[in-house]
């Protein structure tokens, strides 16, 4: 090692050096410039981020001042990062426990529009079929006891389908999910096996079936159902075009009246117009296996969890305005953004119901 | 002088670096503390069963929560990870068993049969493998490697092979044991390539000359020859892969296809691992009001810790008498 | 060329080429410079060894078909996915571009190194200079084991810790700081194997000087090294910039660029956008994670080889 070929590097190690500083620098710089805006994060649901994707941009032309980041997580992180206020919005299919109420007060579960779950499936040939599909068939399925697709059970409900004999492969969200507590309230409220066995919640322990599969989140539901031959799913309506264009197929499921219903403006709407009476103030009700001879049976309030008390007067006022915005029948909940997603806007009564909790917001 | 030993003197230059440098140990031992008193509660509730039991229940988090033993736990709630473990030492043992001999080849190869500026660009190349990111290799592995064995390999090798245990059974979706073992594999290859590479040109010639002198052939030096005189070398670079296998995240997640609950059947079956499982339940985890969940995380992250601290302290004691005369890959490599 | 070595069972120096032993190979009659004492290699032994270096070649092809291949995805489809709007806009939703998260990365990966390299090269230097102390040899130790801590692991600490514990939400300082941990000992030891190259010859002539330690270590010593080091942080850097998993939790994610704040705001970073997009069913996603990937693995690899190349310059 001599004195020649230490020299240069030496300096470059330097120069890298100032390099780097200058660097860190321009961006401390930059980043000042723009302190004056509101940040806020929305995380969790899926399928809310579709809706919060639309709904940001097209808020930024009303109040530029208020920047939005969006995040697809999972209900879960929505609610857990919302109440240790990591997220300032935590989107949720589901709404707060009551132990979590108990645990953290003052927070509200507001609802922004209806959303509500397919039961897809991937069975080459039948994709386009509409397989008519019982609530208690499906809890079967995720529990092991219907192994093919040719069981009596699906024969029963499809007749004249030529079911193939292949093992089914249910696939279930392995993140702390909304979707798997309006998919696993379908199941508890219908079948009292999968009750008793399983229950409801965001996790729930998903009995061993050999070959199911787990997803992490609704997009990675879409692709492990178009991936996987002869499996099954639940996926939120967000991605029901995604579903058409894989070609996968959607079941026409079963509801408390024992008929088979698509999802549909009208299915889902006879749900919540069944529901929408007996919703609380504070707006924690599930709206899953609605009664009503075309009633949609999964059909659910998807949530914005947030804190009464925000960290300062003008975050809050920010987010009382974003919610207005959102919740109007002009603007965020007009038929051009719920069309996109395949959501149903809420009703006048819950839309009041939801301004009164928004003006807690301090 | 006899005050000259309480004379103030300003810290030594030797002393400040020895403080400094314990900054080191000091990370490591802030972690290992934080998860033994965080997942204290939980290692309590759940007992040794924890890593014998097959389900991972984060109990009824709509209910209210009850008292058991003292602690406060959701109704249903119960821990246990043996999926986990088996998901983990499968995938990984499937690593080492298609690694080493492709990382002993290339080893071969690079040592033995390029030379000059050839072996450089190679052996850069076998070494950039190391470098790509995990969640690159995931993203490649969900493109590439999953439909292609999926729809092609597996369903082949389920019917070629139904003979052999294991290898029969359902294919599955291309989501599994085996395909985590490859992106695993493909991981650790260049670690173990690289260290065996270094040892192979680094033993003494007279060997070489020796036995080329008694009439073996070329491979023959090389595989009776000098490769016995790695094995130390190739043992320890192995584990130190397996240190790698088993902690690994992104692309595992990403492949693995997130089993819950049951052990796989065959090599096809999804499967999940110790630390794919607490990038993808922290969410739901964190959800539970009495914070079990996520204490059982941390218990999750401190036996794969220990494990982890445990292998690579093992590959670093047989690697040592070598590293220190050799290259520092083993140290520096990824 | 392969076999041609196997035949050869003449005495070879390591110099003697392999050039004369494909010539007894090929049977020509050129090969006069060898004596004739090549005995007939059995049928079964040469096909051991035809098998050995075709099996040998099966791994590094396999392994050169595979690098192949992921390249070959990420670099297609990273460039079809390329456009000026990339570098100029930031992340909206699925969409839009990917200025947020290639500042985050650099914020990231500039912060992580400005906690490490100073207590990595100092706890280097300390396990270089005074390696026959117990502590020196401890640290050592616990580098080499610290490398081997999952990358999880080390991201759940940071989440529990600094996010919740600290309250400082998800933020550039967590974010860095366990990135920091990350690149810790591979600084340090780079440093030491460094330091450990340099002639003793060096710290004597110093000495003779009259040089006091510190300025022997400093002056002296680190500078000469200085390539080793670099060599060191530069693999840092590479960590830095593909890790996803420890950042998850951590750093957190954003559609906008930095404010500048160290806690209670999130950043976004260029393998988030992977892991989060991959799979999403929008184009414009897909797209998203393939353009992060290039950049990602273009970067990785441009820092590998100019950092094998400063060590192979220094070493001639």
């Amino acid at each position: 090692m001599n004195n020649g070929t230490r020299l240069p590097s030496r300096k470059a190690a330097k120069g890298s050096f100032v390099m780097a500083a200058m660097v860190a620098g321009a961006l401390l710089g930059g980043g000042t410039a723009v302190a004056a805006t509101t940040h806020m994060l929305e995380t969790g649901s899926s399928l809310l981020y579709p809706l919060f994707n639309l709904w940001v941009p097209a808020y930024a032309k009303v109040n530029p001042n208020l920047k939005i980041t969006t995040q697809s997580t999972g209900s879960g992180t929505g609610i857990s990062q919302a109440i240790s206020g990591i997220a300032q919005i935590g989107a949720s299919d589901a709404y707060l426990s009551n132990a979590q109420m108990m645990a953290h007060k003052g927070m509200l579960n507001i609802p922004l529009a209806i959303s509500s779950q397919m039961i897809n499936y991937n069975v080459p040939g039948l994709n386009g079929d509409h397989l008519k599909l019982s609530a208690n068939t499906i809890a079967d399925i995720y529990e092991g006891k219907v192994k093919y697709w040719d069981n009596a059970m699906i024969a029963k409900t499809n007749p004249g389908v030529k079911l193939p004999h292949k093992m089914i492969v249910p696939v279930h969200r392995t993140d702390g999910s909304g979707d798997t507590f309006i998919f696993s309230q379908y199941l508890s409220f219908s079948t009292p096996s999968w009750n008793k066995a399983v229950g409801y919640g965001t996790t729930v322990s998903w009995p061993a079936v050999p070959g199911s599969q787990g997803a992490v989140g609704n997009p990675g539901m879409v692709a492990t159902l178009k991936t996987t031959p002869y499996s099954i799913a639940y996926i939120g309506v967000s991605f029901r075009n995604a579903i058409k264009e894989a070609k996968m197929g959607e079941a026409r499921i079963g509801n408390r009246d024992g008929n088979y219903v698509l999802i549909s403006n009208k299915t889902v709407s006879d749900a919540v117009v069944a529901m929408a009476k007996k919703t609380p103030a504070d707006e924690r009700i599930s709206l899953i296996y609605a009664p009503g001879k075309s009633a949609y049976p999964i059909v659910n309030y998807e949530y914005a969890i947030v804190k009464e008390k925000q960290a300062s007067k003008e975050v809050a006022e920010h987010m009382r305005k974003f919610f207005t915005w959102a919740m109007s029948a002009e603007h965020g909940n007009s038929k051009h953004f719920m069309e996109q997603v395949g959501f149903v806007p809420l009703p006048a009564a819950i839309r009041e119901l939801s301004r009164k909790q928004i003006e807690k917001i301090h | 002088m006899s005050f000259r030993s309480i004379s103030f003197k300003p810290m030594r230059f030797k002393t400040w670096m020895a403080v400094i440098a314990g900054g080191v140990p000091a990370s490591l031992a802030a972690i290992i503390l934080f998860l033994v008193i965080y997942s204290w509660p939980a290692a309590h509730v759940n007992g040794i069963g924890f890593i014998f039991r097959d389900t991972w229940n984060i109990g009824n988090v709509y209910a209210n929560p009850i008292q058991v033993n003292g602690v406060t736990i959701m109704p249903g709630a119960r821990y246990g990870i043996l999926f986990l473990i088996a998901g983990t030492l499968l995938s990984s043992l499937i690593a080492l068993l298609l690694a080493v001999p492709v990382g002993v080849g290339a080893a071969i190869f690079l040592a033995e049969v390029v030379r000059g500026k050839l072996r450089t660009v190679m052996s850069v190349i076998v070494e950039l493998f190391a470098a790509i990111p995990s969640v690159v290799y995931g993203l490649w592995g969900y493109v590439v490697l999953v439909p292609l064995l999926g729809h092609h390999v597996y369903p082949f090798m389920a019917k070629t092979l139904s003979w052999l245990p294991f290898f029969g059974g359902l294919p599955g979706s291309g989501y599994g044991l085996l395909t985590a073992g490859i992106v695993l594999a493909m991981m650790i290859v260049p670690l173990i390539a690289s260290i065996l590479r270094d040892a192979l040109i680094s033993q003494p010639a007279a060997l070489r000359e020796a036995a080329m002198a008694l009439g073996a052939t070329k491979f023959e030096t090389v595989w009776r020859v000098l490769l016995p005189g790695t094995r130390t070398v190739l043992i320890g670079a192995t584990i130190l892969a397996l240190g790698r296998a088993l902690g690994e995240t992104m692309a595992v997640l990403m492949v693995s296809g997130g089993a819950l609950n049951y052990l796989p059947s065959n090599i096809y079956s999804p499967v999940s691992t110790m630390a794919a499982f607490i990038v993808s339940q922290l969410d739901s985890a964190l959800q539970d009001p009495t914070q079990m969940a996520v204490r059982s995380l941390a218990e999750i992250a401190l036996i794969l810790l220990i494990i982890s601290i445990g292998v690579n302290a093992l590959a670093r004691g047989i690697l040592k008498v070598w590293s220190f005369a050799g290259n520092p890959a083993g140290a520096v490599q990824r | 060329m392969i076999s041609g070595d196997d035949n050869h069972a003449s005495p070879e120096s390591a110099q003697a080429s392999s050039r004369s032993s494909l010539t007894i190979a090929g049977g020509s009659g050129r090969g006069v410079a060898v004596p004739k004492i090549i005995r007939k290699v059995s049928l079964g032994r040469r096909a051991f060894s035809i098998a050995g270096w075709a099996l040998t070649s099966l791994g590094v092809g396999l392994m050169v078909l595979l690098v192949g291949s992921i390249l070959w995805t990420v670099f297609v489809g990273g460039w079809s996915a390329m456009s000026p709007s990339l570098f100029t806009t930031v992340t909206q939703g699925t969409g839009g571009g990917l200025l947020n998260a290639i500042e985050g990365t650099a914020v990231l990966s500039v912060g992580a190194l400005l906690l490490a390299v100073p207590l990595g090269v100092a706890a280097g230097v300390y396990v270089a200079e005074y390696r026959y102390s117990r502590w020196a040899r401890a640290i050592r130790f616990v580098a080499d084991v610290l490398v081997g801590v999952p990358s999880i692991v080390l991201g759940y600490f940071g989440y529990v810790t600094m996010v919740e514990g600290l309250g400082w939400n998800f933020s550039v300082a967590a974010g860095c700081i366990v990135l920091a941990v990350m690149c810790l000992p591979y600084i340090t030891r780079s440093t030491e194997f460094a330091l450990g190259e340099l002639p003793d010859a060096l710290r004597e002539a110093a000495y003779a000087l009259g040089m006091s330690e510190r300025r022997v270590i400093l002056r002296v010593c680190l500078p000469a090294a200085m390539p080793g080091v670099l060599t060191g942080v530069m693999l840092a850097l590479a960590i830095s910039v593909g890790e996803t998993a420890p950042l998850l939790y951590t750093a957190g994610w954003s559609n906008y660029m930095w404010d500048g704040h160290l806690t209670h705001s999130p950043i976004g970073f260029l393998t988030y956008a992977i892991w989060t997009f991959y799979s999403e069913p929008f184009s414009s996603a897909v797209a998203l994670a393939y353009a992060a990937a290039f950049l990602v693995t273009a970067f990785v690899f441009i820092i590998n080889i100019l950092s094998r190349y400063i060590m192979t310059r220094e070493r001639i």
